[in-house]
């Protein structure tokens, strides 16, 4: 049994600036694979924008399919990192220190992500600026009736408070790095740090504009996802047409975000050597939320049928009974075992210890909140009011080759970031240096 | 090559449209090129003119008034002086558009070489070849094969074969009304025209006649249909015509009847004849003068209703029925429509027993057929080499004969063989020299598809190919072969008024000629009342009894094949709006089925899309199965018009011809089916033939029309809902539209229209496969799972132009806005394709640019310059034809008046054959629309409505039916 480790302020700034150490081989063709598949997915695009959405598998009535459940699914990943690095920082929660950096990263590259596909499924592009309020001769403007338009203002607000806050965080970390680095890499991080220099009034700032930022990110946790799920509850579609749905949206979101949180944590903890800082205390707790919202999740699966049944409205029953049993069924029953069952078995703690099938779970909860969306999306477009316009969407290269090249872009910004800045915060840590040696206290006696 | 017509030259050639009525096309176009800085005073840029003509599409011969722009054609619409159209147009008569301007059609003459391949000749060495070619053949050593052709060109016809010295004309088309003729010769013995009165009918029986699709003449047909059964309430007595189908499959026109009644093939006669036999039994009818009822009652006791119904399949009780309606109907009306002789004779029979000939059916005198040779004498003669030039125009019988009749094999002993036409089809194959011939939209010419109605034809706009006038090509070619003999017309022009002056001398009345002959171009023909022919069945005709099938004669399956709705004969499939328009009952594109019956598939262990290979005694074909129960057990039914091998690149390598293994004459055969291990998908636009009992395609049985027991939920007001948004207000006008559901045949003659008037674009099979079709406009169907019911459901869905409409609020760039005047509207600049209205709409009627939409030179000529162009990456829909409303008001406004109702027609509503569609303003109450409305409010409905409450613009009239018989 290996000692207590009991680090100190020292210990900590050392660990976390061994993730700045310039990468290796295996790092750069990882980021280089990534750049081609990101690469691949831009000329598919290109492509697509030349010849037209034809390429696409969209058809009658499928108008939407992939990409809006991509965006749906990249801005739900988002949300769970701004829950962890604001609405637990409201809340003093003492596990968020070493994990919230990484989450804030994966919520501003989620959300540089989900803006991308409102563009991408555009019939012509070129006009997208279209969506916004700006001032132009004729004085066109958007129609503020419209949920896209909302959308629009939603995601580029989330994105904006998103990355100032990150970037707000990162400012004495970056300080600290630009302490330990020279040459170029000093002037960069020279640059960034805007200065910092520790003193007693810098901090006093920092930590009121923190808190202030904590507080405008927080609403947009709820806020965000509801005018994405009004996208659809908006539309009189059955299937879409539902009051229950920002709450269930928002449910989700955290859902696939904590799930995306332990995708992406329990390899890097290793590949970075953090064990020191991230410990299974930490990820315990992430598991937590996760078996929490999927129950919120499975709640709301069953009102949401249950609503249909007891409305009996015909058009809800039959998209629901074609939800379940048409073309499109095995996904919902294959999302209902990702995302309902799979999940159950977090309730059993040497499961959420359980690094590698923790990992898996929450594999399975990525793709089960994909389908989710995709069902949802597509599968009631599918069946709606016309009986002789049903249709089935099937994917096209084009869709999956941007879908693929969606998360190679999220990766590659990701793992770039691990590598070039802090993916820990050496600040919060040592703030919180106490409940993290409490933790690594009870891990040894648990392990004793 | 094409000829290179650049926007410029075409406006040059627009100044000469004028000069071309006067001048066709006969000469290069070039030589008539007027610069534009002497204005043509026809041509004004923008304003459309029109010119009248006859349509050629079919032998029925409706006027056709063509829209030009700029020098193109850019739209055809009925000819509303015109008897037989009166107006509307069908599909296949809009779509002679894609004909004219098809990018396929042979663009200059061209000679088959040494090595099989065609190279262009200039036209003078054509001429020359053909005359002398001409000259040196000796007597009866020319042929000339072509369908009939109206009686100006038959009498240039005949004056060519008389310069060339030959009987040998083969007057050839492969759908014609031939039987007809003949079966009314042996019943009333003499040649007589019948002009049918639908209208006057209370009670319709149709023998397998598809009169709504192919039949005689559709337009005029569905519109004396409609008025049969749009049902009225009158002195308390409710009308509403009855008819019945009997057929070996459930055809469109079956479809639109209250019943149809399988019925094995061969055995519609029989059942014809028992209902005669039934009326004769219970005393139903007294015979007219003229017929000895103890005649047609020894006649009739040889068929027993009993025995006839276990042979035919068509239940006894249902035998009586139908008799006892047709008998005691207030006229009544038996129509006769397959290949088989004794199916007319029984019909004709009831006709004239009830007393119904002179009522809903009457005759004129026909007119004198072109002389004409035996068509087995011409084949046999150029089997014996004995026919040294023939000359083929305007058909295509390579593809269109059985090869049996071995007519290719002696194609090939001719030694030249002249094809003239427009795109080379598998007759061209066969040719040695391939000359265009102008289209009629661009040719002289004139018809008679009846007595009294004689239509003429005029250039409409300047060639589009460097092709010549048939008629010039066969009198120069006459001069060329023998000068002392040549006939005295000068080109088809003058050919064409010669013939109508001869004819106006015979005609009394003060006019001169030459204000008649302005005054029928103007009008596009001259239409008279002709007296109606005494006519009396013959006695002899009961007393030979008609032989009926044995039953041991009847074989396991028999292949019907039938001409399809738009392809017809074959001629259509090269045009892209008739291959991309849903066959109305299976709703398939691009292709060619067989109909096989669920019992007989699963017997035959096929599946839907497996292909089937037909074998017939002349031959095989292999189609994919189509499986429904609208055809009978015993029966596989394909459409004819596909198949072909060459004919453009639409029309090549798609579906099979059943023609080639039909004996001659028959459409039906005995065969043998197999499933081969291959198959290939049939694609349709429509994914579910069940209506899930939502209200889209609502009906009420005849009871509830009579009880008026269902609601006018239109009229009620609409339990106030939370209103957001300030309802719209319209100030003057507020479109809408009515669609009778009872009227509506499904034969696709709005889609058609839709597709020229709006600049729509085909996309072909496969993106039709991938749900990317783009009509504005289609039909709704679906099968009813119960037998209180129509036998099908049908409805013509387009932009319902809601007051509440969903996919406005959800556009966020104002792309989709409502108007003033109750339009829903599309801003197609400023759609940035979020595709969102179309998530949002309940009826799914929006289509989206997948693509840029192509149209291969020169089909872009027919664009309509009033309408824009949509690239990809937006949505566009129906907009009541907005550029029509627009030109209505500005008229209005420049004559300083308000629109007048009637004014402003849409595409759709003007080609309906059956006026099922209305348009108009919803503030007036007293247009024909709200008319229509009113008149009957008790089957007024608005499509989802209830649910959804979307205040749609267009009201939809209930179908009425009368609940079938399970059979």
């Amino acid at each position: 049994m290996a000692a207590v480790a009991s680090p100190d302020y020292h210990e900590i700034d050392r660990q976390v600036m061994r993730t700045l150490q310039w990468p290796g081989w295996r790092y750069w063709v990882w980021v280089g694979a990534l750049f081609l598949i990101v690469v691949w997915g831009a000329l598919c695009w290109a492509n697509q924008i030349y010849r037209g959405l034809g390429v696409t598998g969209l058809r009658q009535p499928n108008m939407w399919a992939a990409y809006i459940t991509n965006f749906v699914f990249w801005v739900g990943i988002a949300h769970s990192g701004t829950l962890i690095s604001a609405i637990l920082y409201l809340f003093r929660s003492r596990w968020r220190t070493a994990v919230y950096r990484l989450a804030e990263t994966m919520t501003g590259f989620a959300v540089l992500t989900a803006g991308l596909f409102p563009l991408i499924h555009l019939g012509r592009v070129w006009f997208f600026y279209w969506l916004l309020p700006y001032p132009n001769q004729r004085w066109l403007q958007p129609d503020f009736r419209s949920p896209l338009v909302w959308d629009a203002f939603a995601v580029s607000t989330y994105l904006t408070v998103s990355l100032l806050f990150l970037f707000m965080g990162l400012i004495p970390d970056v300080a600290t790095a630009r302490d330990e680095s020279t040459g170029i890499r000093r002037t960069i991080y020279n640059m960034v740090a805007l200065g910092w220099q520790g003193s007693e009034q810098q901090w006093r700032h920092f930590s009121g504009v923190y808190l202030l930022l904590a507080g405008l990110a927080t609403p947009l946790v709820i806020s965000v996802h509801s005018v994405v799920s009004w996208d659809f509850a908006m539309a009189q579609l059955p299937g879409w047409h539902s009051t229950i749905f920002a709450p269930y949206f928002v449910a989700g979101a955290i859902f696939s975000g904590c799930a995306m949180v332990l995708t992406l944590l329990i390899p890097l903890r290793k590949l970075l050597e953090l064990e020191e800082l991230i410990t299974p205390w930490h990820i315990d707790n992430l598991a937590r939320i996760v078996l929490f919202t999927s129950l919120i999740v499975s709640y709301s699966y069953v009102v949401e049928s249950f609503m249909t049944w007891y409305s009996h409205d015909p058009f809800e029953m039959v998209t629901f009974q074609q939800r379940y049993f048409g073309p499109y069924g095995y996904l919902f029953w294959i999302m209902v075992v990702c995302n309902c069952l799979i999940p159950l078995a977090l309730f059993s703690p040497r499961v959420r210890r359980n690094l590698t099938l923790l990992w898996v779970i929450s594999i399975f909860v990525n793709v089960g909140m994909w389908l989710e969306r995709f069902v949802i999306i597509a599968g009631s477009l599918a069946t709606n009011f016309m009986p002789s316009q049903w249709g089935f969407w099937t994917p096209s290269l084009t869709e999956v080759s941007i879908t693929a090249a969606s998360f190679a872009w999220f990766l590659m910004l990701f793992s770039l970031f691990t590598r070039f800045l802090p993916i820990v915060s050496m600040t919060e840590l040592k703030e919180g240096l106490r409940w993290l040696r409490q933790a690594l206290r009870q891990e040894s006696a648990e392990a004793a | 090559m094409a000829p290179e017509v650049s926007r410029r030259s075409f406006l040059k050639l627009a100044a000469a449209t004028g000069a071309a009525a006067a001048v066709p096309g006969c000469k290069p176009a070039a030589r008539h090129l007027i610069p534009y800085v002497i204005p043509d005073e026809n041509v004004i840029p923008g304003v459309p003119s029109f010119y009248a003509t006859a349509c050629n599409e079919c032998p029925a011969g409706c006027g056709v008034v063509a829209r030009v722009r700029e020098g193109r054609v850019i739209k055809l619409e009925g000819n509303p002086v015109d008897p037989i159209g009166a107006g509307a147009l069908c599909a296949r008569g809009q779509s002679a558009l894609q004909g004219l301007y098809n990018p396929d059609r042979l663009q200059r003459p061209h000679r088959r070489g040494a090595d099989h391949l065609i190279n262009p000749v200039q036209w003078d060495d054509a001429m020359a070849q053909l005359g002398k070619a001409l000259g040196a053949a000796g007597p009866n050593q020319v042929a000339f094969i072509g369908p009939p052709m109206g009686p100006a060109y038959e009498e240039i016809v005949a004056r060519w074969m008389g310069a060339v010295n030959s009987r040998m004309r083969m007057v050839y088309a492969p759908i014609d009304s031939a039987r007809e003729r003949n079966l009314i010769r042996y019943c009333f013995g003499q040649d007589l025209t019948p002009l049918y009165r639908i209208d006057r009918a209370r009670t319709l029986l149709s023998l397998g006649a598809d009169f709504l699709e192919t039949w005689y003449s559709p337009v005029e047909l569905a519109r004396q249909y409609a008025e049969f059964r749009i049902p009225s309430t009158k002195d308390g007595e409710v009308r509403f015509g009855t008819a019945y189908y009997v057929g070996t499959r459930m055809s469109m026109t079956a479809a639109r009847c209250d019943q149809w009644l399988a019925c094995r093939p061969q055995h519609e006669a029989a059942v014809a004849l028992a209902m005669l036999r039934v009326m004769l039994d219970h005393n139903l009818v007294r015979p007219p003068q003229g017929i000895d009822p103890g005649a047609v009652k020894k006649f009739a006791a040889a068929y027993d209703p009993h025995a006839i119904a276990d042979q035919s399949g068509v239940s006894a009780g249902m035998i009586e029925r139908m008799a006892r309606e047709f008998a005691q109907a207030q006229g009544a009306l038996a129509l006769a429509g397959t290949d088989d002789d004794a199916a007319h004779a029984a019909a004709w029979m009831l006709n004239a027993v009830t007393g119904n000939i002179g009522r809903t059916v009457t005759f004129a005198p026909s007119a004198q057929p072109p002389a004409a040779a035996e068509p087995g004498a011409v084949i046999e003669a150029m089997h014996q080499g004995n026919i040294k030039v023939a000359v083929i125009a305007h058909a295509n019988p390579v593809f269109s004969m059985p090869l049996q009749a071995r007519f290719a094999e002696a194609l090939g002993k001719v030694p030249l063989v002249v094809w003239c036409g427009g795109v080379p089809d598998e007759t061209a194959q066969y040719a040695h020299l391939l000359l265009p011939i102008n289209h009629w939209l661009e040719d002289w010419g004139d018809g008679a598809p009846r007595p009294g109605i004689s239509t003429l034809r005029q250039p409409t706009m300047s060639r589009v190919v460097y092709s010549r006038p048939l008629g010039d090509i066969l009198l120069e070619s006459a001069r060329g072969a023998a000068r002392d003999r040549a006939p005295e017309f000068e080109d088809t022009q003058s050919a064409v008024r010669q013939v109508w002056a001869h004819r106006f001398k015979n005609q009394p009345g003060s006019e001169s000629f030459d204000d008649f002959w302005d005054r029928s171009l103007r009008q596009g023909g001259d239409f008279r009342q002709v007296n109606a022919a005494a006519a009396a069945l013959r006695p002899e005709v009961f007393a030979k009894p008609i032989e009926l099938p044995e039953a041991a004669d009847r074989p396991d399956l028999t292949l019907a094949a039938y001409p399809h709705i738009y392809l017809y004969d074959g001629s259509g499939a090269d045009k892209p709006w008739l291959q991309e328009i849903p066959e109305p009952v299976s709703q398939i594109v691009w292709d060619a089925w067989a109909d096989i019956h669920t019992g007989t598939a699963q017997r035959l262990g096929i599946k839907e899309n497996d292909i089937v290979r037909l074998a017939a005694p002349g031959g095989a074909i292999e189609l994919p199965a189509h499986i429904s129960d609208f055809v009978h057990p015993e029966v596989i039914a394909v459409p004819i018009g596909q198949g072909h091998t060459s004919y453009g690149r639409y029309a090549k390598l798609r579906g099979a011809n059943p023609w080639l293994i039909l004996p001659p004459g028959r459409m039906t055969v005995a065969i043998k089916a197999a499933a081969t291990r291959r198959s290939r998908e049939l694609v349709s636009p429509l994914y579910s033939s069940s209506m899930l009992a939502r209200p889209i395609v609502e009906t009420m049985s005849i009871a509830e029309f009579t009880q008026g027991s269902k609601p006018p939920p239109w009229e009620e007001p609409y339990p106030e809902p939370y209103e957001t948004y300030p309802p719209v207000e319209y100030p003057v006008h507020e479109w809408g539209m009515t669609i009778d559901l009872n009227a509506c045949t499904g034969c696709g003659a709005c889609i058609a229209a839709c597709y020229a008037e709006n600049n729509v674009p085909f996309v072909g099979k496969e993106e039709v496969r991938r749900g990317h079709l783009m009509s504005w406009i289609r039909l709704e169907r679906y099968i009813p799972a119960t037998a209180d019911a129509p036998p099908l459901l049908t409805m013509p869905m387009l932009c319902q132009h809601c007051s509440h409409a969903p996919c406005e609020p959800v556009c966020p760039v104002f792309a989709a806005v409502h108007s003033n005047e109750g339009l829903n509207l599309q801003v197609y600049n400023r759609c940035i394709g979020t595709r969102y209205c179309e998530n949002n709409c309940p009826y799914k009627v929006r289509r989206f640019n997948w693509f840029k939409p192509q149209w291969p030179e020169p089909l872009n000529l027919q664009l309509n310059p009033d309408v824009t162009v949509r690239g990809a990456g937006v949505m566009e829909k129906c907009t009541f034809c907005v550029q029509r409303i627009v030109a209505a008001e500005v008229q209005a406004k420049l004559e300083d008046r308000k629109v007048r109702d009637g004014d402003i027609v849409p595409a759709c509503a003007q080609a309906c054959p059956s006026r099922a569609i209305t348009f108009g303003d919803m503030k007036d109450k007293h247009s024909a629309m709200m008319q229509r409305r009113t008149e009957h409010h008790h089957r007024a409905y608005k499509a989802l409505d209830e649910p959804l409450n979307t205040l749609p613009a267009i009201t939809y009239l209930r179908q009425v039916y009368r609940p079938r018989e399970e059979v």
